[in-house]
């Protein structure tokens, strides 16, 4: 016994040390890192800032444009790696809009919304107390655009809600099929299928849909709607396509799974005839 | 017939095939009360096979290069015949076996299969635990996606907690100060060379240790005890009078597999999803960390367990303890007895460590 | 002998088993194997060369998604992609500019499709095409 424990003992020391290195791959701690867009230094300072300079950030925290990567600096201009030069004028800082050049602030990137607004009653009473961009959209806290956006609340801070209802109303059925058919392009994403081709599809009819809405005129936006419904068709015939083959696979499935039992089965009882050997 | 006969007879004439079979197969005894727990290595071993075959598949059209590797995988999924199949048959497969293999472990440690003379059984089956761990986790990172990035950062970020070297650990482990295109050149060559090959190996030992010792009769029912090893000299437990393996314990071997297949089968077909989270199909980026990055399930008590301790290191120890004391059971638990009702110390902590583990786990995956 | 007449039957029904799992297999590897098939379904667009007037573009249906054809102020042809490589658009034509703009976030392309500003990570794809007899061949 005596002699057998240094033996032990180095193998325990090796043991430990293999396994503590294993291990220590292996193993996984808790997750703070933070990356991207949260690491420019307009965030990290006016995250901390009291009141409402902090505001903006909350409210960015969760909008769309944080979901895709458009930070402080993408809109307001300056140099999100230099603290002391960031909201210089001379490194391109613009600051906030003036209400009358919001639409210009916003059409930077929004090019096609911008140009029907502008053509729409809205975009000609701009500066006389007409809406902007911020006015339905909000402005930091900038959600992707759904049609929860016209609602009664909201129009009739200017004018009646009839207008906008009728408007609404000529667009409901094809947003509800837009709406169908995200949902069920993101349900087949998560079974790792390729909906790439769809999501574009799908966002290029979505996009020339609300833009259309901002020309505010119903009879516009009946006659387009057609051309819109027969493209969301096409998109809809895709995804049923997909559907039907994911079915022909179950059915391939439950026939594998059937036969794997059948063999167990069969060779259960192919064991048992050796058995009263 | 006749041809059958006659080309086993000119083969024979030759090598002897004959002798082998009669000797090996047919005349290769098991203990007459062996039970269906004893077909988990056999399980694994197809599992292992099926593993390589399909890896071998996804390789001629996988791009281990890190603005490849996601689109690779994509077009495998989508656009290759039956691609979708192959790779589903290995990501699910990969988790089965860690699955199996929990299985197999606890079949050998509640018959007390574990014990002398069968220490070196139980310890290239403890490194090859660790070894399929090792291949999971590297294999994790080779589609690149949102999830693959981010477990692996997490998980070899741990290796920072190691005092001194910590920091230099993870970035030879990562091949650069985050993980990124260096990192995929080192997995994708442990994944698919180095540790196939050393679990290649150790089955080989294992079975080879399995063959000299003799397969150890279960501790339930019928006694048979007089070739039993005393420590003196090397002595092979054989089974006089129990069941051969060919044709009777192979054909448990087969139905315990195709019970198997057909568990294996379901979940490829029907939830292969249980695997994967919404992360799994989005490309990598470095600059978006996903909310909620979760473990594989079978890391998920290691991860609570780093996360319960204040500070990582000691974590990091307790797991490295935990590890270890497994790793030398058959040292520490020396006793002969090996029915499991009779060892009421080992039931307890047992029974305790299952559920401690499986505890952990749940909480870990909602914490 | 009940008992040898029923092991033939299993061995039988096994072996049949075993082979059409082989097949169900095997056909799967197959075909993983094969050489791709390219789709070439995509078939050809014909447009008479006047429909494109110098410095102005025509915008056609191709290959189940749009495409246009541009003649730039020399005379030169280009035929190309009009789906935006950002978020599937449909990129706009700017006869002034002699560029093309999507509407959705600004993207800017070149009358060569190669990135001017804005989003797009790449160029809009170029398509073939020959031009004879007065009639311009795009595919």
């Amino acid at each position: 016994m005596r002699q057998r424990i240094p033996g032990i003992m180095t193998a325990c020391r090796l043991m430990i040390t293999i396994f503590l290195v294993l291990l220590v791959i292996l193993a996984c701690p808790g997750l703070s890192a933070a990356t991207g867009t949260d690491e420019i230094v307009c965030i990290q300072c006016h995250g901390t800032l009291p009141g409402k300079y902090a505001e903006p950030v909350k409210l960015w925290q969760g909008s769309i444009h944080q979901e895709n990567g458009i930070a402080c600096n993408s809109c307001h201009g300056g140099d999100p790696k230099d603290a002391a030069n960031a909201m210089s004028p001379a490194r391109g800082f613009l600051g906030a809009p003036k209400e009358k050049d919001i639409p210009a602030f916003c059409g930077r990137c929004h090019v096609g919304v911008l140009k029907d607004y502008l053509s729409s009653h809205h975009g000609k009473a701009l500066g006389r107390g007409g809406p902007t961009c911020v006015t339905c959209h909000g402005n930091h806290k900038v959600f992707k655009a759904t049609l929860d956006l016209i609602n009664e609340k909201s129009c009739s801070r200017c004018h009646s809600f009839a207008q906008a209802e009728k408007i609404k109303a000529a667009m409901s059925e094809t947003e509800k099929m837009i709406m169908t058919i995200e949902t069920r392009t993101a349900g087949f994403k998560q079974q790792g299928i390729d909906t790439d081709r769809l999501e574009k599809g799908l966002f290029a009819v979505r996009n020339s849909f609300h833009s259309l809405f901002h020309t505010v005129d119903t009879d516009k936006v009946v006659a387009e709607s057609a051309r819109i419904r027969a493209e969301l068709k096409k998109l809809d015939d895709l995804l049923n396509g997909i559907d039907e083959q994911l079915r022909k696979r179950r059915l391939f499935g439950a026939a594998a799974v059937a036969a794997a039992l059948l063999a167990a089965l069969l060779l259960h009882l192919f064991r048992k005839t050796f058995d009263r050997d | 017939m006749g041809l059958i006969k006659r080309l086993t007879d000119w083969i024979d004439c030759r090598i002897g095939v004959r002798g082998i079979v009669a000797k090996e197969l047919t005349g290769y005894l098991l203990p007459a009360n062996i039970n269906a727990w004893y077909s988990m290595g056999s399980i694994l071993l197809f599992i292992f096979g099926m593993q390589v075959a399909t890896g071998i598949l996804l390789l001629i059209y996988y791009v281990p290069e890190a603005d490849k590797a996601f689109k690779s995988v994509t077009f495998i999924m989508n656009d290759v015949p039956f691609g979708w199949l192959i790779r589903m048959c290995h990501a699910v497969g990969s988790n089965m076996m860690v699955l199996i293999l929990l299985f197999h472990m606890l079949s050998v440690l509640f018959m007390g299969s574990y014990k002398r003379p069968r220490e070196l059984n139980w310890l290239s089956g403890f490194i090859l635990f660790n070894l399929i761990m090792g291949i999971s986790l590297t294999g994790y990172l080779l589609p690149w996606s949102q999830l693959s990035f981010w477990a692996t950062t997490v998980a070899t970020n741990s290796v920072s907690s190691i005092p001194v070297v910590g920091q230099f650990l993870v970035e030879f482990l990562r091949g650069a100060k985050l993980v990124g295109p260096p990192t995929l050149g080192r997995f994708f060559a442990l994944h698919v060379t180095v540790l196939p090959l050393a679990i290649a190996g150790l089955i080989g030992a294992h079975l080879f240790f399995l063959k000299r010792t003799g397969v150890s009769t279960p501790p339930f029912g019928a006694k048979e005890g007089d070739s039993k090893w005393q420590g003196d000299a090397y002595r092979y437990e054989d089974h006089p009078g129990g069941i051969p393996f060919f044709p009777n314990y192979a054909l448990q071997d087969a139905i315990s597999i195709a019970l198997y297949l057909a568990f294996f089968l379901s979940v490829v077909f029907f939830d292969p999803y249980l695997f994967f989270t919404r992360e799994s199909f989005v490309a990598a980026n470095p600059f978006l960390t996903p909310a909620h990055i979760k473990p594989e399930w079978y890391f998920l008590a290691n991860y609570q367990t780093l996360k319960i301790f204040p500070n990582e290191f000691i974590g990091l120890s307790v797991q490295g303890a935990a590890m270890t004391f497994l790793a030398l059971l058959p040292f520490i638990d020396r006793g002969d007895e090996r029915h499991p009702l009779k060892r009421p110390l080992f039931m307890a902590a047992a029974i305790g460590g299952i559920l401690l583990w499986i505890g952990l786990s749940i909480w870990g995956h909602y914490s | 002998m009940v008992n040898e007449e029923r092991r033939k039957f299993l061995g039988i029904c096994l072996g049949g088993i075993t082979a059409s799992a082989a097949v169900v297999v095997g056909y799967p590897v197959y075909r993983y194997l094969a050489p791709l098939q390219k789709e070439h379904a995509a078939g050809k667009v014909v447009i008479p060369e006047q429909e494109v007037p110098a410095g102005g573009a025509r915008f056609f249906e191709y290959a189940g998604s749009t495409a246009v054809l541009v003649r730039k102020q020399g005379g030169d042809l280009v035929a190309l992609s009009a789906v935006c490589t950002h978020l599937g658009c449909i990129v706009q034509w700017e006869k002034e500019k002699q560029d093309f703009l999507c509407p959705c976030h600004a993207g800017r392309f070149s009358s060569e499709g190669v990135v001017i500003s804005g989003p797009p990570p790449k160029p809009l794809a170029k398509l073939p095409f020959v031009v004879a007899n007065g009639v311009i061949t795009v595919g």
